[in-house]
């Protein structure tokens, strides 16, 4: 389970591997779990705490930025930046080719979870291109699309490379989801188009996927408002969390996701969704596993386990109870499913399927724990109404 | 004395005696039995096999009983059924079209079939959830299938009142499912995410998740594909020895080709409906089947290739369950890895094999 190589290995669809695979990436992102730095934080604390892909060192004129191991499986490997305010000039030591010049002023990306973050700096008016504008869910961003501020720039195989490079954007931010995307930007990068990986979706810790607003503070030169705007959601966060550690009695049996037929993708212990769960007072069925990727799990095997789930949650695009046993019917014996215990995080859902759980939620992982916890915990939270979640009737 | 044993062996090689296919038929349905139960008894729950007894009398809990009566025993039916289904198609087609290499995969019908499924899933209401659509359309999306694959079954059939040349044809066939594909592609291009994601997991085949009525609907559409291919059995006898033959004996060549299209696309779009298209099993087991009883008949080849289907699929279910461990594999890349050898194998016995048409 420590290679991303087992894939259905003679089928690889293309298809799969942009929605698909992607959304099942984002569900479960793996790495270590990162311990509290809060207690360690002196003057020379590193300014990044959480996020383990993400390194920055400010120094005299320029800051230095390493994304560290962008995609699923590398180890050792960093894509490294120094960001140099456009009116100063580049020492003599540092390679031209890696740097970029800021405050940028134009920028296309390929992840809802990048356009937010740049939205919530203010600085959504730089965003030029983005990948899949369809999916956008945000009433701020939708508007820049309908206004064509922002041209939609097509998918991987499918780019509209001419598009990208008459836009003349500062930087492309991509995710790479392995050597799949490589072939699209090897082909942006020979055009002269600065490629920068952003490996958000790759940090386990909800606090540490938060942070990498830090980075875009760091390009659009608006660091002091990433730092508070994390600083916030890092409080909220934690308060919430010691309080919920502090006032809970039992821990729920939590079941997440949906099957694909026969097989149901399984999000490892370490995951994202998995940490959130946690904290929230949940115990996650597949809490002790370990993976980089989701776990392709027979569906009788996760029957077994999933009869004593005590709340289901995250269950894929289901908008009811009728839908979820539309898949299989054999779901709906499950304890949970009889209760009625089933609430997924498609409340905020766009017309054509986009969801602001993956977008704005990248920045509320408080507001999504908040979320959580009430549902796991009735009457733990006094009059929380809920944001992201709804219960599936 | 040694003539003579070359002789006789040489004659039961050529001329099956009366008493060998009892035989084979025996071994094959005690086989099946077998395998059948060990698709019962393993999966990727590792159940002892006092459970699973105790499960089939009712004095096991409750779980244990819901895996075996819910998802082993419908999975076990499945394979049964797909196993028979495609392969009766691959027999019938490689009989219709004279060609070794006729199957419904190789030749498109699967990707006929799978249009069918896309323009039901993509096509249709866009304000429909891909899980509603599922609800209703048990039938609609089997109807569709049904639909695609007996258009591109025409095709071929046109094609090849034209053209003599099997591997012409194949080659058609290639061509026609990748022109199918792009179609689907455009259409997934065009389609919302949950729609894609629906049917994107639908390609992906497998035999898993039919249960209750979908169960129902695919074990009674294979029976009736497997009743129009036991009356075609004489058709497909006399289409063997070529079309102006089969006119001189006095069959309605044109109604003999209609049922025989009509069982093979009942067969292939059910299967490929419920489970996803599933490759290689139809044109590799009827030459299993071939190499066992070392007939033509088809009063023959047709129960034995019922036989080894189901036999085989059971096997590749048994594989892809990958017992003892908690993951499984995609039942269509067993099937590959199974059927792929045999093909090959065809191929490079081909002088022999045209032998039989």
């Amino acid at each position: 389970m420590k290679t991303t190589d087992h894939r259905n290995p003679f089928f690889v669809i293309q298809v799969l591997n942009r929605f698909v695979f992607a959304s099942v990436i984002l569900i479960s992102c793996t790495g270590n779990t990162a311990k509290s730095p809060s207690d360690l934080k002196t003057a020379e604390t590193p300014i990044v705490s959480y996020a383990k892909r993400l390194k920055i060192e400010n120094s005299d004129g320029y800051s230095h930025i390493f994304v560290l191991n962008p995609w699923q499986g590398l180890r050792d490997l960093a894509q490294e930046w120094y960001l140099i305010r456009s009116d100063e000039e580049i020492p003599s030591f540092i390679d031209t080719l890696k740097v970029i010049r800021v405050p940028v002023k134009k920028v296309v990306c390929m992840s809802t979870t990048h356009i937010a973050m740049i939205s919530a700096l203010g600085e959504a008016g730089s965003v030029v291109g983005f990948s899949g504008t369809r999916f956008i869910f945000s009433d701020t961003l939708v508007q820049c699309v309908r206004r064509g501020e922002i041209r939609e720039v097509g998918y991987e195989d499918n780019l509209n490379k001419e598009l990208i490079v008459k836009l003349d954007p500062d930087l492309v931010m991509v995710y790479g989801i392995g050597s799949e995307s490589s072939g699209y930007i090897g082909k942006l990068r020979e055009m002269g188009v600065k490629v920068v990986y952003n490996a958000d979706y790759l940090e386990n810790n909800p606090l540490g996927k938060a942070e990498w607003i830090r980075f875009m503070g760091a390009l659009f030169c608006k660091e002091e408002l990433a730092d508070s705007i994390f600083a916030g959601i890092e409080k909220e966060y934690n308060k919430l969390k010691s309080y919920i550690s502090a006032t809970i009695v039992e821990r729920p049996k939590v079941l997440l996701g949906l099957p694909f037929r026969d097989t149901w993708y399984i999000s490892p212990g370490n995951s994202y969704i998995s940490a959130l769960v946690g904290d929230a007072g949940g115990d996650y069925l597949w809490k002790d596993t370990e993976s980089s990727v989701s776990m392709p799990l027979g569906l009788e095997n996760v029957y077994m386990k999933a009869v004593s789930a005590d709340y289901w949650l995250n269950a894929g695009s289901a908008g009811t109870r009728g839908e979820i046993a539309a898949i299989d019917e054999r779901l709906s014996q499950l304890e949970c499913f009889k209760t009625g215990n089933i609430f997924n995080n498609n409340k905020r859902t766009g017309k054509e399927g986009g969801n602001d759980y993956w977008e704005g939620g990248s920045l509320n992982p408080h507001i999504i724990l908040r979320d959580i916890a009430s549902i796991l915990h009735p009457g733990l939270l006094e009059g929380n109404e809920l944001i992201y979640y709804r219960r599936l009737n | 004395m040694a003539l003579m044993s070359e002789i006789r062996q040489k004659d039961i090689v050529a001329y099956p005696t009366a008493n060998r296919p009892v035989l084979l038929f025996g071994g094959l349905l005690i086989m099946l039995i077998l395998f059948f139960i060990l698709d019962l008894f393993l999966g990727s729950v590792s159940l002892r096999p006092g459970e699973i007894i105790g499960a089939i009398f009712n004095n096991s809990d409750e779980t244990t009983r819901t895996i075996l009566t819910q998802f082993r025993m419908p999975k076990a039916i499945t394979a049964l059924m797909a196993g028979i289904a495609l392969s009766i198609s691959g027999l019938q087609m490689q009989t219709l079209f004279r060609n070794p290499m006729a199957g419904p995969y190789v030749l498109g019908l699967s990707s006929g079939a799978s249009l069918g499924v896309a323009f039901v899933i993509l096509g249709f209401s866009s304000e429909m959830s891909p899980e509603s659509i599922r609800g209703f359309g048990n039938w609609a999306i089997v109807a569709a299938s049904w639909a695609g694959a007996a258009i591109v079954m025409l095709f071929i059939m046109v094609i090849s009142s034209r053209i003599k040349n099997i591997m012409t044809v194949l080659i058609l066939g290639i061509m026609l499912s990748s022109a199918i594909s792009a179609i689907v592609s455009i259409m997934q291009y065009f389609s919302n995410e949950t729609m894609l994601k629906a049917y994107v997991v639908w390609t992906m085949g497998s035999l898993g998740n039919l249960t209750g009525s979908q169960l129902n609907v695919m074990i009674a559409s294979v029976v009736a594909g497997v009743l129009l291919s036991l009356i075609s059995v004489k058709m497909l006898n006399a289409h063997l020895l070529g079309e102006n033959y089969a006119r001189s004996i006095g069959l309605d060549v044109r109604r003999s080709r209609f049922i025989i299209i009509a069982g093979t696309s009942i067969l292939t779009g059910t299967i490929t409906a419920f489970c996803g298209p599933i490759g290689f099993i139809g044109i590799a087991v009827p030459h299993l089947a071939r190499i066992i009883f070392r007939t033509p008949d088809h009063r023959i080849l047709i129960p034995g290739t019922i036989l080894a289907g189901a036999i085989v699929m059971l096997a590749s279910d048994i594989v892809s369950q990958m017992p003892g461990s908690d993951t499984t594999l995609p039942v269509n890349s067993v099937t590959a890895l199974i059927g792929i050898p045999v093909v090959i194998w065809v191929i490079l016995h081909d002088k022999r094999n045209r032998d039989i048409f």
